[in-house]
């Protein structure tokens, strides 16, 4: 009774504040000045959980509540005094020593084996039919393992994201991997996108001159942008260019000349394996002239050239408040809090802390305005279901890539753009329909990382090597024709690549771990139980209470309610306990159907 | 059963006052006057296109040395001119195009090109080359040619959303099946789950997510109608790419000036023995837009409707050792329409001249028939603000 008694506290006070909502600007609008402890309560918590980490079940709501503020506050941002027992990402070992230098594209491997008798650490066949067929389905192997493999490694940040007790450490992972963003299929290697990954958690709330050196000498980001080509006397611009335009400074802000002599200085910046090396013969130890100063600069000597522009305070400062505060940020916003980012010294855990303590932080602007990305929206639903592991079925990678967010492979180098970009009708609907398979799950769920789509040929490719045809025929798209032709002729060729294909992901699926399918386990009966729901309305308000930001109508709440009550032919709790789960679930997919979810 | 049906009809009553939308009014009635009556259609071939086995210029030899296995011998090309013919699988393409209604623009490219799909997907589908833009050139000119947001301004056909027709004002109609462009929910609740419930004016975002879900509601069951009323006898063969669905729209009345589908999942990759597939897809492509154009005649619609066709890349200009073609550059598009002037546009690329890497060198900035749709068939002179530059129009259009 006492949980319900919260919950209807939690829903007259939004109310409340909805009323207020409406009406006159909150002064508490851009105010950075700190909220005092008696404006701090449940709805306050839970909007800093929401913000700072990827919302809260109400046991975390309520212990950040009980604390003053800026414990609150401290709690999330100065994480690292709390033991988080995560497990590191379980590798399946797919890594050969081979794919060091790994061929630039299919022509390049098969070319190089063609000159050098191997690639890859695979030899050309001495004699017969396709002598490269070796090279080419190894080549292919990679790519697809490696994709599966980064895959898994989405699925276990996914599970870090919900396990996690330092929320804020995997918000701020996910900053990092939208700002500085690389894409594995241009990197081709999980293991370095993991170790990007790793270093974005490392430096998280750090120094944020120390994270942009160390995520230029990071190996996915040379590979991402081609710093393999960036070498003296022919200088590649394309780091030097995101460097300026999308990591720091903002378009506008520099000249194509400086971008020209800044590429110069970053020449020579390579990796062996995963580590940085400065390959002094391909170094330009020349002078350079960047923003009107002169001199035999480096990559670094740049990097601090940048970090001394006012502009790079106030584009960082302005993307970071964007991401966890609000969209709009008028122009004095923008120089506030470029300056506290500079009087921070760079360092992002002081700067974040003023954020979030700020009265601007809680006014009526910010509360319940934010978009959720398709990866908050879907961690923060299974979180608010009190889920432990991240659910199988459906598939994380996939349902976060049809709404636009798959982890490990943002659309380019700009990383995603946020707020309502993330919505559209379809992609509405399709919001909507993850939470009904979460409810109900598909019982015809196929994993589509080891099930080919029809697309692929390699289903018939393998059925008809299976029935005995030659490679030629086998691998000849589409079967129709295929019926009544006569198995002869295999032709002489040096590989086959719609063998390779189905040879590669026939291995990729031997090698790498497979994700466990399970469905969400969701237990909404406990929950109901557990808040001693004594009616329909009492549900129904514990379940908006629970997943919603934003105040619902008493009228459509009472709606609700009714449908609930039709379910489950009364509106006595306590009567439909030994079968109400699917009738809550129905439920729940309603509220959270409301466009209203999708803002945290 | 009968019992839910009976409490759905008596909880429906107790909702008495709830405003349900979704009405069966005409679509002109949604936008005040309609800003323009003219129709793009945007295809897309995604793959990269074998535009050397598409357009195949047969007389000249270079072709030949290149292809020697793959290359489309000269008695069998439906030949339109001395110089080109079409694959063979294109025979419905050829009428059209002997009927003056197919503009051939050669060449068709970008500097510096991307052989990845991905990435010179997205410089197709935004218009901007190695640039990082956010919105697609479609939603870019939606937003210049329609100040009112009309909500069906953009429709794309797909499972999701395109690039292109990402708009900063506009909000796309995506759906792919007509009778699955739907939300989940079980019986009982249709009734909640399809009703506004007018949560107005708490916030912006709260009022756009409304929109939004209001235009998907309207929407997809205006679609569905639209669908389900939509009868034809042309035939419009085994891969309609979703031109009859566009078709149905049209032929209700729904006002929506920008539609983008395509040949789906990378089919046009076409690395390994390509030759029966690649003209087999060709056909379907084929038949597919003669079947468009013949419905839209049919519906006396075909007047107001151009379609542009293209894909991200062409391929190698040398075969494979496989039988097939890898990434390539410069491509043809293809402009058609019955107010189309047929013909070639812009120069083709040289087969023996190529750049390093054995690809052909593109002669016309792809975003020269974009500024063309914008300037001559919207007339909406300021294709530079779309396009972030000067590109200089052709003049498809009679």
């Amino acid at each position: 009774m006492r949980q319900f008694q919260r919950f209807l506290t939690i829903f007259f006070l939004v109310v409340g504040i909805h009323g207020v909502y409406a009406q006159s600007p909150d002064p508490w609008k851009n105010d950075l000045g700190p909220i005092a402890a008696s404006d701090w309560n449940n709805r306050a918590a839970a909007h800093l959980l929401e913000r700072a980490g990827f919302g809260g079940t109400p046991t975390e709501i309520k212990k950040l509540a009980a604390m003053k503020p800026a414990q609150a506050v401290d709690y999330l941002v100065s994480y690292k005094k709390i033991p988080n027992q995560l497990p590191p990402f379980e590798e399946s070992g797919i890594w050969e020593p081979g794919f060091d230098h790994f061929p630039s594209s299919r022509p390049a491997a098969t070319e190089m084996a063609k000159k050098t008798g191997e690639s890859m650490g695979v030899q050309v066949k001495p004699g017969g039919n396709r002598t490269l067929q070796p090279i080419a389905d190894k080549y292919l192997y990679w790519l697809r393992a490696s994709l599966l493999e980064t895959q898994r490694v989405g699925y276990w940040w996914g599970n870090r994201m919900l396990q996690t007790k330092r929320p804020l450490e995997e918000k701020m992972t996910l900053f990092w991997h939208g700002h500085f963003a690389n894409n594995e299929d241009k990197v081709r290697d999980y293991r370095k996108m993991l170790q990007q990954n790793e270093l974005f958690r490392k430096e998280a709330t750090g120094n944020f001159r120390t994270l942009l050196i160390e995520v230029a000498k990071n190996p996915a980001m040379l590979v991402y942008l081609d710093a393999a080509v960036n070498v003296k006397g022919a200088p590649n611009e394309n780091f030097a260019r995101e460097i300026m335009e999308l990591f720091t400074m903002g378009a506008g802000n520099y000249t194509e000349r400086d971008i020209q002599e800044a590429a110069r200085a970053f020449t020579g910046w390579y990796f062996k394996d995963l580590t940085f090396v400065q390959n002094n013969d391909l170094h330009d130890a020349g002078l350079k002239s960047i923003f009107g100063k002169t001199g035999n600069f480096d990559g670094v000597q740049v990097i601090d050239l940048i970090l001394s522009r006012q502009e790079t305070s106030e584009f960082v400062a302005s993307k970071l408040y964007r991401y966890f505060v609000r969209e709009d940020v008028s122009p004095q916003m923008r120089s506030q809090l470029g300056k506290l980012f500079r009087d921070a010294h760079y360092e992002i855990a002081p700067f974040l802390r003023t954020i979030f303590l700020s009265k601007n932080f809680y006014s009526k602007d910010s509360i319940a305005t934010h978009v959720k990305s398709p990866v908050e929206f879907v961690i923060s639903t299974y979180k608010k279901l009190e889920l432990t592991e991240l659910p199988g079925i459906v598939d994380f990678n996939d349902v976060t890539d049809v709404m636009g967010q798959k982890l490990l492979f943002p659309p380019n180098v700009a990383g995603w753009p946020e707020g309502k970009s993330w919505i559209t009708p379809g992609l509405l609907m399709i919001r909507n329909n993850f939470i009904y398979d979460t409810m109900f799950a598909p019982i015809n769920f196929v994993p589509r990382d080891r099930v080919p789509e029809q697309f692929y040929q390699n289903v018939p490719v393998a059925e008809k090597l299976s029935r005995g045809l030659d490679v030629t025929s086998a691998t000849k798209p589409d079967g129709k024709e295929m019926v009544s032709m006569s198995s002869t002729a295999d032709r002489e060729e040096e590989f086959n690549t719609g063998l390779a294909s189905y040879v590669a992901w026939r291995r990729a699926i031997e090698n790498v771990k497979p994700i466990v399918r399970a469905p969400a386990k969701v237990n909404l009966t406990a929950m109901v139980k557990k808040a001693k729901c004594q009616t329909t309305v009492d549900v129904v308000h514990l379940f908006v209470g629970q997943f919603l930001s934003v105040p619902i109508s008493e009228q459509t709440q009472l709606q609700i309610a009714k449908l609930l009550e039709s379910d489950l032919g009364t509106n006595d709790m306590s009567q439909a306990q030994s079968y109400m789960e699917d009738a809550l679930r129905n439920t729940l997919h309603v509220i959270l159907a409301l466009p209203a979810y999708q803002l945290g | 059963m009968i019992h839910d049906q009976f409490s759905r009809r008596r909880f429906i009553k107790t909702l008495a006052g709830a405003s349900f939308v979704g009405s069966f009014a005409p679509m002109r009635s949604f936008g005040a006057t309609p800003v323009t009556t003219k129709k793009l259609v945007v295809i897309e071939l995604s793959g990269a296109n074998d535009g050397l086995n598409t357009l195949i210029p047969y007389a000249n030899d270079t072709y030949y040395k290149l292809r020697p296995k793959i290359g489309v011998p000269a008695n069998k090309v439906l030949k339109i001119d001395e110089f080109y013919g079409f694959n063979p699988g294109m025979t419905a393409f050829r009428e059209l195009y002997n009927s003056g209604q197919v503009a051939i623009v050669h060449g068709c490219g970008y500097a510096q090109p991307s052989f990845s799909h991905f990435t010179s997907m997205a410089y197709w589908h935004t218009g901007v080359p190695n640039g990082g833009e956010r919105y697609g050139w479609l939603g870019r000119l939606a937003d210049a040619l329609d100040r009112q947001k009309n909500p069906h301004f953009l429709v794309n056909i797909d499972e999701r959303q395109s690039l292109a027709v990402n708009a900063h004002d506009h909000m796309p109609i995506v759906f792919d099946d007509p009778n699955r462009f739907a939300r989940k929910g079980l019986f009982q609740s249709r009734g909640l789950l399809d009703m506004d419930h007018q949560m107005v004016g708490q916030s912006m975002q709260l009022d756009f997510l409304n929109q939004a879900e209001a235009s998907a509601r309207n929407a997809s069951l205006k679609i569905k109608n639209a669908w389900d009323q939509y009868k034809t006898p042309v035939d419009y063969g085994i891969n309609p790419m979703g031109l009859n669905k566009i078709a149905s729209m049209i032929s209700a009345g729904f006002d929506t000036p920008i539609y983008y589908t395509g040949y789906r999942h990378n089919a046009f990759d076409t690395h390994v023995q390509q030759v029966e597939l690649h003209q087999r897809q060709l056909m379907y492509v084929s038949d597919a837009i003669a079947g468009f154009l013949k419905d839209l005649k049919r519906i006396d619609q075909d007047r107001d409707v151009t379609i542009i066709v293209f894909s991200e890349f062409g391929r190698r200009a040398a075969e494979n050792t496989s039988l097939g073609t890898d990434h390539g550059t410069a491509n043809h598009m293809y402009v058609i329409g019955a107010g189309v002037k047929g013909g070639h546009y812009g120069q083709a690329p040289s087969l023996s001249d190529l750049d390093g890497e054995g690809n052909l060198r593109y002669t016309t900035d792809f975003r020269r028939v974009y500024a063309s749709a914008i300037e001559n068939w919207f007339d909406y002179k300021n294709s530079k603000d779309i396009l972030y530059g000067d590109f200089e129009p052709f003049q498809f259009w009679s």
